[in-house]
């Protein structure tokens, strides 16, 4: 089992379309999946038409297995299966606190529920206030989505030195440029700028600015689902690919 | 856990109707339809184990599995054992009989449809796999049910709501042309205070029926088991006739006693060629390889004779010769009153069949506990004959005194039964491997080679036999325990005892 974290220290990124399309890439792999959403607003759960948890809020929720195991949905995709949001995130710092110090617990109460995962995605909420070391640590992958602009530069580059300071390793870190505009000069110069400076950190995958990736929201449906050959599809897939090379 | 119901043809439009709360069901994409036609074998082992099993253009559809429809692109039905591998052939390979043919039952419509159980808001909270399959005869419909993780509340509410759709038995069996409605065993009711004639009367004309149902199988050559049921039958027939004295008149009973034998009598080679030829793969095991060519070239001789055979019996079954007689046999037992009444005639089914279950039983007594290692081989042989005619009265009454006290009876007695068949059936053998010896041609390198091999198969043979025989004693004091004994006393000697 592994553990891939959907992060960015910045909101609107494409973090949640990146979870969901990974996520259904994956079990369309074979690979079996567990996407658990982190945000409190149930973005990729919405995705998924999953209703969230009516333990909504509840704070003792992460510290019994049980009834983490008992959220589960399963989605509409064979080998995806959903953990919907209901938590403050006070839990989600609990919970993946308790994910760090025994994963071998977790991962033996998600066997007991029919749950033997080969990969737990984790949707990041946004803003979290300071960068969560517990995410980095109990991820074996932290894939971040990045714009190519000035300002995410800047963020990325923060996150990078926080792995350093930390000492966290650093091979965890795949970024790949999302939301990316071709027709943008200072998109292709940021993005070229990024990757000679991270060489090892950016794989070499490129989300697309894309109408379909929008047209999720109104399907509630994962891009692959209705827009088969788009090239967003095209870069989720190769997104999954170099996850599971790094996994 | 997926699970499958199956229902009559209308259990697809009742899911639709369906409502759980505020979810319904609804289809997921388009309706396949697909020409196509229902296997089986003729004894139906895949509808008794409620599955259907469906050759269309696409390949192999087996319906009815509790993880739902399973299909398999490049397999034809036929004996499992020659199929494609693949997952309808395992699925198959528990559930049918190796002797047993897959043949077509009836052209059919196999039409299958996705649905779900979906919420308010779309989400899938149930998949229901949808499988109509509907004959010229009926139609069945087949759902499975699988549930999504975290939605077993739905799940529960939709198989509540499920639940009540029509019988499974009746609809599979609808899907069958009569022909292909075929029991092997069909219960015969005779009833304690039914008079002896009308009995034996019901029970022949029930295994000739049986039997006659075998006869289309046999011309088609689908599988051994035709001709099989076919002369089980009519044994059984002859042994109504032999064994229940007295309820027809001599002169009817010897007439019928002749008919009937008449009408097994062209049975015989074929069977004989059956049994060989099914143990083909023993005979080879029995022999040290360098003697294996010589059976092979046996083998393919008997091949050669069983297909003659095989065309004789089957011109001879499609004979007008044949039909006629068949149908003045039937006609002779249509009703009680056709042949004139013996002496036993008006006697009650149940003092009627005490008498001969309980003499036959002491016969078999008797006669087993004499033998000993001395013993002459046909005491032996006519021992076991007794038991079978035991065996035959036992299973023909067992209605009347209750199949579930007759049983452990007759698994008694079968433990018997079992040593004296392998003694036997290994005399009968060797039997038939020196009638064949004696056939071959009278020089040649094959006749040396195929000779040796039957050397060597007799020798083989003389051992099991011997084994067979050395066991019986133990056998028959198996059978003849405390608990059998009263068993016997108490079920066909009731009353009679004190006396
Ligand atoms: N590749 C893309 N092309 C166009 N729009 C996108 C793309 N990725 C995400 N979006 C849109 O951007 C918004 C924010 O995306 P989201 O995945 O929710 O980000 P995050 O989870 O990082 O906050 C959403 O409205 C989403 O539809
Ligand atoms: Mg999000």
């Amino acid at each position: 089992m592994k553990i891939v974290a959907c992060y960015s220290n910045k909101g609107g990124v494409g973090k949640t379309a990146t979870s969901v399309n990974l996520a259904h890439a994956l079990a369309r792999a074979g690979r079996r999946v567990l996407l658990c959403d982190l945000d409190p607003q149930g973005a990729s759960g919405f995705y998924f038409r999953v209703k969230p948890s009516k333990k909504l809020g509840d704070d003792r929720f992460f510290t019994d297995v049980k009834r983490f195991t008992d959220a589960i949905r399963g989605s509409d995709f064979d080998g995806l299966d959903i953990l919907p949001a209901n938590m403050s995130f006070r839990d989600f710092d609990i919970f993946l606190s308790r994910m760090k110090n025994s994963r071998s617990r977790l991962k033996k109460a998600l066997k007991a529920a029919q749950g033997d995962y080969d990969v737990v995605l984790l949707d990041c909420p946004p803003n979290i206030s300071a960068l969560s070391e517990n995410v980095f640590r109990a991820s074996d992958a932290v894939v971040v989505p990045v714009i190519p602009t000035t300002l995410s530069e800047r963020t990325f580059e923060q996150l990078v030195d926080f792995f350093r300071d930390e000492k966290l390793p650093r091979k965890k870190i795949v970024a790949f440029f999302s939301m990316a505009q071709a027709t943008k000069k200072l998109h292709a110069e940021t993005a070229e700028r990024l990757r000679k400076a991270h060489p090892k950190r950016f794989v070499d995958v490129t989300v697309p600015f894309s109408t379909e990736v929008e047209k999720m929201g109104v399907h509630r449906a994962p891009v692959a689902t209705f827009a088969k050959s788009s090239p967003a599809t095209e870069a989720y897939d190769a997104l999954w690919r170099a996850v599971a090379e790094r996994l | 856990m997926s699970e499958t119901f199956i229902t009559d043809g209308a259990g697809g439009a009742a899911l639709r109707r369906v409502g759980v709360g505020k979810a319904r069901v609804v289809p997921r994409g388009d309706e396949e339809r697909a020409p196509a036609t229902l296997h089986d074998t003729f004894d139906g082992a895949l509808a008794a184990a409620g599955l259907l099993l469906v050759a269309a253009g696409d390949g192999l559809w087996l319906v009815g599995l509790p993880e739902g429809p399973v299909h398999q692109a490049d397999a034809e039905p036929g004996f499992v054992q020659d199929m494609n591998e693949g997952p309808v052939t395992a699925a198959l390979r528990p559930r049918v009989p190796a002797l047993r043919r897959l043949i077509p039952v009836a052209d059919a419509t196999l039409a299958r449809q996705a649905m779900a159980l979906i919420d308010d808001e779309g989400k899938t909270l149930v998949r229901v796999a949808v499988c109509a399959v509907s004959t010229g005869h009926g139609s069945a419909t087949v759902l499975t049910l699988s549930p999504l993780r975290g939605y077993d509340r739905p799940h529960a509410r939709l198989r509540a709501a499920l639940d009540p759709l029509g019988d499974p038995e009746a609809a599979l069996t609808a899907l069958r042309p009569p022909a292909m409605r075929y029991t092997a065993k069909p219960p015969v009711d005779i009833a304690a205070d039914m008079p002896a004639r009308k009995a034996a009367t019901l029970l022949a004309r029930t295994h000739l029926s049986v039997a006659r149902a075998n006869e289309r199988g046999i011309v088609a050559d689908h599988d051994t088991e035709f001709l099989h049921d076919y002369r089980v039958n009519l044994r059984k027939v002859r042994s109504v006739v032999s064994l229940f004295t007295g309820v027809w008149s001599e002169k009817d009973t010897t007439r019928l006693k002749d008919r009937f034998r008449a009408l097994m009598a062209p049975t015989g080679p074929l069977r004989d060629l059956d049994v060989h030829l099914l143990d083909r793969d023993r005979y080879m095991e029995m022999v040290p390889e360098a003697l294996r060519p010589g059976i092979v070239a046996l083998f393919d001789d008997f091949a050669k004779e069983r297909a003659a055979a095989q065309a004789a019996l089957a011109r001879h079954l499609e004979s007008d010769d044949y039909a006629r007689e068949a149908a003045a046999l039937e006609a002779l037992l249509a009703s009680a009153k056709r042949l004139k009444p013996g002496p036993a005639a008006d006697v009650p089914v149940a003092p009627f069949a005490q008498d001969l279950i309980w003499s036959r039983y002491r016969k078999v007594c008797k006669r087993a506990a004499r033998i000993d290692d001395a013993t002459p081989d046909e005491e032996v042989h006519a021992l076991r004959i007794h038991c079978k005619k035991l065996r035959y009265l036992m299973e023909f009454f067992a209605p009347v005194f209750g199949p579930s006290e007759v049983k452990p009876l007759v698994k008694a007695l079968k433990g018997l039964q079992d040593t004296l068949g392998a003694f036997n059936d290994a005399a009968v053998q060797q039997d038939a491997l020196r009638a064949v010896l004696e056939r071959l041609p009278r020089r040649g390198a094959a006749r040396i080679e195929i000779a040796t091999s039957i050397g060597a198969l007799l020798t083989v043979l003389a051992q099991r036999q011997a084994e067979g025989r050395a066991r019986v004693a133990s056998s028959f004091a198996a059978f003849d325990s405390p608990e059998t004994r009263a068993g016997f006393a108490d079920l066909f000697h009731r009353g009679k005892e004190a006396a």
